[in-house]
């Protein structure tokens, strides 16, 4: 990616012992975004939201283990292979990106961020026991209709080769970025029409607090209908890296090694749903798209194409 | 070889045996023999798959007198079955009539697997490793194997695997009482989430196959299948049991103002208007089906009259996981392969049996040959794959009518169209062929020729 | 079926109520069991002449057993054999008959009388006659007199067949030996010196093939399983809504099943058909399958009037008729049928069971011609009242009454029946043609 905007190269590394625990990570997100929100407050530009850190976090020689990888390929109906899934590797690699959020100095609260895209790019596959190094940063802080958004980039290496390439855009909604242009990037959403589907996912009650136990991301929106509602969500919702990862497993071995795997996330999935599925060669490589039947919009849409 | 022989002769006839291969034997089909199908929680509400296929196996032993025979190898399956049965046809050979000294081995390609165990067994019999063999299938929906919920099933492995008390204790710690819920056995599609009635609803609406023509489908299945009952045809293919005498599904007084009256209910979330009910959609069924094979040799040994040869076979899958086709078309495929390699259109077929797992199933089928895009786009060929006459399709009805419990439907369909190849044979005395195709869950499909004999 | 009053009077002390209240006391009967000896004791041979020396001589000789030609008084004897083959005149009844007669007291139980007789013709001279139909009435009356299970029973040779003429010899050890059972008070005509010895009596079947309509259960079952022990391969039939019974009876005796509604026309095609295919030929008929439709006459519906002929008669007809115009038919073929006594005396409330088993007679006796030339025989056993399935649903009062109302004081059992059916389908019995036999204790009723 090179879009002409600050990257990791210019940024100030800093280097962690090891991967946050995202428990922890939210705690102080929930700290740091209340601290937000008095600054706000008593600030003279209320709303407007500072720039990013030029910080990249580093973690090396990353690990996991064989039992918590087939606990993740178990759930998500990957085979358990050695090789890690992609999104398993976000799940391994996210919360140093997650720290960087909770920075003092991060200008959006971590807590009741929308996380609105992902991108992943996977050059190879990734083998369970491979040393590996993240490294995570911030960038592209932009308004969005809805307030800001910003681009968190994780990269994981394998004996200094970039082998998994992760993009996760998240929004602040209520804010606006300095710097920035004002005027909307969003595009008219064109009219959703539903595919044919090709499956069905059963999506019970606990689908959130069974991500939560592979994944260690125990946002209180995924895990009951409580704690989401605390967080203004009627229901629990589902991860959006879940049904992604869902939606990746779907495509099968027919995705290659080599991919770039894409989502929109339109829609939370409100718990329990059986959302209709579309996997299909419908384009380069295959499209999804995963809908409650009757809805206007889609609760995510992405590719899964060749790299 | 005789050593007085003359020289000539002794090269002649040896010169005979080595230059020209051996002609491999013949798989024929000698005869069948299956229990009536009983809707779910019927009349075989407790018999279990064991039950039912020893049954049927022993029905079959009794008609063609083979109490204490040591046959080549009896090949059998269910789809659904318990883990106790993990050797399911070996323990229904040694609890029948058969010597227990006859092999078996379980099967298993979801409803196709009655069809390919007669088709492996056949080709054993081909290639001279057996001489007679029995194929069946069975399958129980009322007795299905329930299953501990995952939570639980995973909390007991911990406990047998746990040594100190404290890790026995953290174990049994895990089970929480939603755990204790039994979980039933879907017959959704794993990778997919859709019941098989789903898919075939995105299929029939695909392929814009008419309610009318569904019901159409289910009344001649339900009235052929009556007609064959009431002309005896079954009396050599059934033996009863626990009561049941005829297919407890079997409809003989359905009509198509009763099918047009029944509400649908698969496809109620797609667009188009839901036209498949439970009228033209096979129902749960508990049943067993068996099949007598072998070659000429044993057939005259034990006064047995073949019935047909098994010609060729083809197996096909669709990937219908991501939408390329339907759940249920793979034969679509398949025979268009099998024919091509025997050199054979579908105008060469006077009967073709197209497991009726819905009614759409079998339209769609029909349509996809009969399509000049599916032809060139799908299948490679100049234009449409072809026709099949319908006065030529399930002519004693199929399993609309009789009920389809799983593995148990190759073996009813086999032994009933191999009747109907002697039968006509006899009276036309020119050869008559069949083709049978045979859907299945996961994308499969699996076709066969079966020549009269 | 049990029988819960023939258990009561031969146990404990109910046995001595019974008989202080000179209630009938039946004495259960002891069947066949192959291997065991022909009689349990020494046999008396009354009578003179060649006829009566042959059957000693056949009875120590080639049967092993202990005869006795003069009685030795006290000596519990298993079986008396009066040969009254020679007598011409009334008088001469008087020496063998009283000499027979001072044995019967210490008769062992389940013993057996049997007289050998010539048949009483209007050609013979009138003492010949006399004395000949005299045996008659002296067989029938004895066998009322027999207690504990012993049964009396004729042999009456028509015409010259000789006294060795292979049928009287298997005649004799049928009444002989426990396969008669209930069989008790019957005369069994000998036409002819038609027929076969046996190899072995132990499996006089052996290499035949028999088809058994009605098999799947009663008395049909029973008739499969005794024709398999006795050697024959057998064709199960039954209707095919009784495959699992027919499967479970064809299993055991390692025959085949065959499921057939015996009222379809092409029934004794498809039979033939598979017992050739099968089994590569047929030589024995049983037609066992019946129904019974009970009501009074003036009841009587169509319906159970025509299912009862159609049945029970006229489908042994056709099949008949199929089998012996096939040609395949010809090795000394033998026809049974189930006749019944309701066909022969009578029954209130089965005009139509009795007009179709009347009818079976009548059916036997005029195929039986037919087969002749082929060595073959057709005839029928007429069953009394034998505990079934279908005799268990008779009232409770009147299935008693029933039972007791012949000289063995009891029901038969439909091995019983199997049993003469099995004597009457083995080649040594060829010289019994157009007959009925009747397996019925004795009842009172008819002849």
């Amino acid at each position: 990616m090179t879009d002409g905007r600050p990257t990791a190269g210019t940024y100030r590394t800093v280097e962690l012992p090891a991967v946050p625990g995202l428990g922890g990570l939210y705690a102080r997100g929930a700290a740091a975004s209340g601290r937000l929100a008095v600054t706000r407050r008593f600030g003279a530009s209320d709303d407007v939201v500072g720039a990013l850190p030029e910080v990249a976090y580093v973690v090396r020689d990353v690990r996991t283990d064989a039992a918590r990888l087939t606990a993740y390929q178990h759930l998500l109906g990957e085979a358990a292979t050695d090789a890690l899934p992609a999104g398993f590797v976000h799940v391994l690699a996210f919360p140093v990106a997650t720290a960087l959020m909770t920075r003092s100095d991060f200008p959006l609260p971590l807590l009741g961020m929308v996380h609105l895209a992902n991108t992943v790019t996977q050059h190879r596959a990734i083998r369970l026991g491979e040393p590996l190094d993240v490294r995570a940063w911030a960038q592209d802080l932009r308004p969005h209709r809805a307030g800001t958004q910003v681009d968190l980039v994780t990269e994981v290496s394998a004996a200094d080769e970039v082998v998994w390439r992760g993009t996760s855009t998240y929004l602040a909604k209520g804010t606006s970025a300095t710097g920035t242009a004002s005027t909307s990037t969003d595009d008219e959403r064109e009219a959703f029409v539903a595919p044919v589907p090709t499956g069905q996912w059963r999506l019970p009650a606990d689908t959130g607090r069974r991500y939560a136990a592979v994944s260690g991301d125990r946002n209180p929106i995924h895990l009951s209908a409580l704690s989401a509602k605390a967080l203004g969500f009627p229901r629990a919702i589902a991860h959006g890296m879940y049904t992604a990862s869902r939606a990746l497993a779907d495509v099968g071995a027919a995705r290659g090694e080599a991919f770039v795997w894409t989502a929109d996330f339109s829609k939370p999935v409100l718990l329990p749903s059986t959302p209709n599925v579309r996997i299909g060669h419908d384009a380069d490589g295959f499209a999804y798209t995963v809908w409650r039947p009757g809805a206007q919009a889609p609760h995510l849409t992405g590719t899964v194409t060749p790299a | 070889m005789a050593a007085s022989r003359s020289t000539a002769k002794s090269t002649e006839t040896s010169a005979a045996t080595s230059a020209i291969p051996p002609t491999s034997p013949r798989a024929l089909v000698l005869g069948g023999n299956r229990i009536p199908f009983a809707r779910a929680g019927g009349k075989y509400a407790h018999a279990s798959n064991q039950d039912m296929l020893t049954a049927a196996l022993d029905g079959l032993v009794a008609r063609y007198g083979l109490q204490g025979e040591r046959i080549g190898e009896v090949a059998a399956g269910a789809v659904l079955k318990h883990s106790r049965d993990f050797n399911l046809t070996r323990e229904v050979v040694l609890g029948s009539a058969l010597s227990p000294e006859t092999p078996a081995y379980d099967l298993q390609q979801a409803c196709a697997t009655g069809l390919e165990t007669v088709v492996s067994l056949s080709n054993k019999i081909r290639l001279g490793q057996i001489e007679s063999a029995v194929a069946g299938g069975v399958d129980t929906t009322s007795d299905a194997p329930i299953a501990v919920s995952e939570g639980l099933r995973r909390a007991l492995l911990d406990l047998s695997r746990a040594k100190t008390v404290g890790q026995k204790l953290a174990a049994a710690a895990k089970i929480r009482p939603k755990d204790l819920a039994p979980a039933t056995p879907r017959t959704s599609e794993p990778r997919t989430g859709l019941s098989m009635g789903e898919h075939q609803a995105l299929t029939t609406a695909q392929w814009g196959i008419t309610r009318e023509a569904q019901d159409e489908v289910a009344f001649a299945s339900h009235q052929r299948l009556a007609a064959a009952w009431d002309a005896g045809f079954f009396d050599d293919l059934v033996t009863p049991y626990r009561g049941q005498s005829v297919d407890g599904n079997l409809r003989a007084d359905t009509s198509l103002e009763k099918l047009a009256k029944l509400k649908p209910t698969f496809g109620l979330t797609l667009d188009t208007p839901p036209t498949m009910t439970a009228g033209n959609s096979t129902p749960l069924t508990d049943g067993a089906s068996t099949v007598l094979l072998g070659n000429d040799a044993w057939a005259d040994e034990h006064g047995l009259t073949p019935l047909a040869v098994v010609v060729d076979a083809e197996a096909g899958a669709v990937d219908f996981v991501h939408g390329v086709d339907g759940l249920l078309m793979a034969p679509a495929f398949a025979v268009p392969r099998l024919l091509a390699r025997n050199g054979l259109t579908l105008a060469d077929f006077d009967y073709v049996e197209i497991h009726e797992a819905f009614a759409a199933t079998v339209l769609t089928t029909l349509a996809a040959w009969e399509s000049e895009e599916f032809g060139k786009e799908r299948l490679g060929l100049a234009g449409a794959f072809g026709t099949v006459d319908r006065n030529r399709l399930n002519v004693h009805g199929s399993s609309l009518a009789a009920g389809h419990p799983f593995a148990a439907t190759g073996g009813r369909i086999v032994a009933t169209i191999s009747k109907e190849l002697h039968a006509r044979k006899a009276a036309e005395g020119r050869p008559v062929r069949a083709l049978v195709s045979v859907c299945a869950a996961g994308g499969l499909g699996l076709t066969a020729i079966l020549e009269a004999a | 079926m049990g029988d819960t009053y023939l258990n009561l009077v031969n146990s404990g002390v109910t046995a001595k109520i019974a008989k202080q209240l000179g209630l009938p006391q039946p004495a259960p009967l002891r069947r066949y069991r192959p291997g065991a000896p022909l009689l349990g004791g020494p046999a008396l041979v009354v009578g003179t002449g060649a006829d009566a020396d042959g059957v000693a001589a056949l009875l120590s000789r080639t049967w092993d057993v202990e005869v006795h030609r003069h009685a030795t008084p006290e000596l519990r004897y298993a079986a008396v054999v009066l040969v009254l083959t020679q007598v011409s005149h009334p008088d001469e009844l008087s020496a063998p008959v009283l000499a027979a007669a001072g044995v019967l007291r210490s008769l062992s139980r389940g013993g057996r009388v049997v007289t050998l007789s010539r048949e009483a013709t209007a050609d013979d001279a009138p003492a010949v006659a006399a004395a000949r139909q005299g045996v008659d009435g002296l067989l029938r009356s004895l066998a009322k007199e027999l207690r504990g299970g012993s049964t009396g029973n004729g042999i009456v040779m028509a015409g010259d067949v000789a006294a060795d003429a292979p049928s009287v010899v298997g005649a004799l050890r049928f009444f002989l030996s426990t396969r008669s059972a209930f069989v008790d008070g019957q005369l069994l005509t000998v036409s002819s010196g038609a027929g076969t010895l046996p190899e072995t009596w132990e499996r006089p079947l052996e290499g035949r093939v028999a088809v058994v309509t009605g098999a799947a259960r009663g008395i049909g079952e029973s008739i499969a399983d005794t024709l398999a022990r006795d050697g024959a391969t057998v064709v199960a039939v039954d209707m095919p809504s009784a495959g699992e019974q027919l499967t479970r009876v064809a299993n055991r005796v390692r025959g085949t099943a065959l499921q057939l509604d015996v009222t379809a026309d092409d029934a004794g095609t498809r039979i033939l058909e598979h017992a050739l295919a099968r089994h590569g030929r047929l030589d024995i008929v049983v037609h066992n399958a019946g129904i019974t439709r009970d009501k009074l006459l003036a009841n009587m519906s169509p319906d159970k009037w025509d299912s009862v002929l159609a049945v029970n008669i006229a489908a042994q007809l056709r099949i008949n008729e199929a089998l012996l115009t096939s040609g395949d038919f010809t090795d000394a073929p033998r026809i049974v049928s189930l006749a019944s006594t309701s066909g022969i005396a009578g029954n209130r409330g089965q005009t139509n069971y009795a007009a179709s088993k009347g009818g079976v007679i009548g059916m036997v006796r005029a195929t039986a011609p037919l087969l002749e030339a082929f060595g073959g025989t057709a005839n029928a056993v007429a069953p009394g009242f034998i505990e079934t399935e279908m005799t268990a649903r008779i009232p409770a009062v009147t299935r008693q009454v029933a039972r007791r109302l012949n000289s063995l004081q009891q029901g038969g059992q439909p091995v019983d029946v199997a049993e003469a059916v099995a004597f009457l389908a083995s080649p040594a019995a060829g010289g019994v043609v157009g007959r009925v036999l009747r397996v019925c204790g004795q009842n009172m009723v008819g002849q």
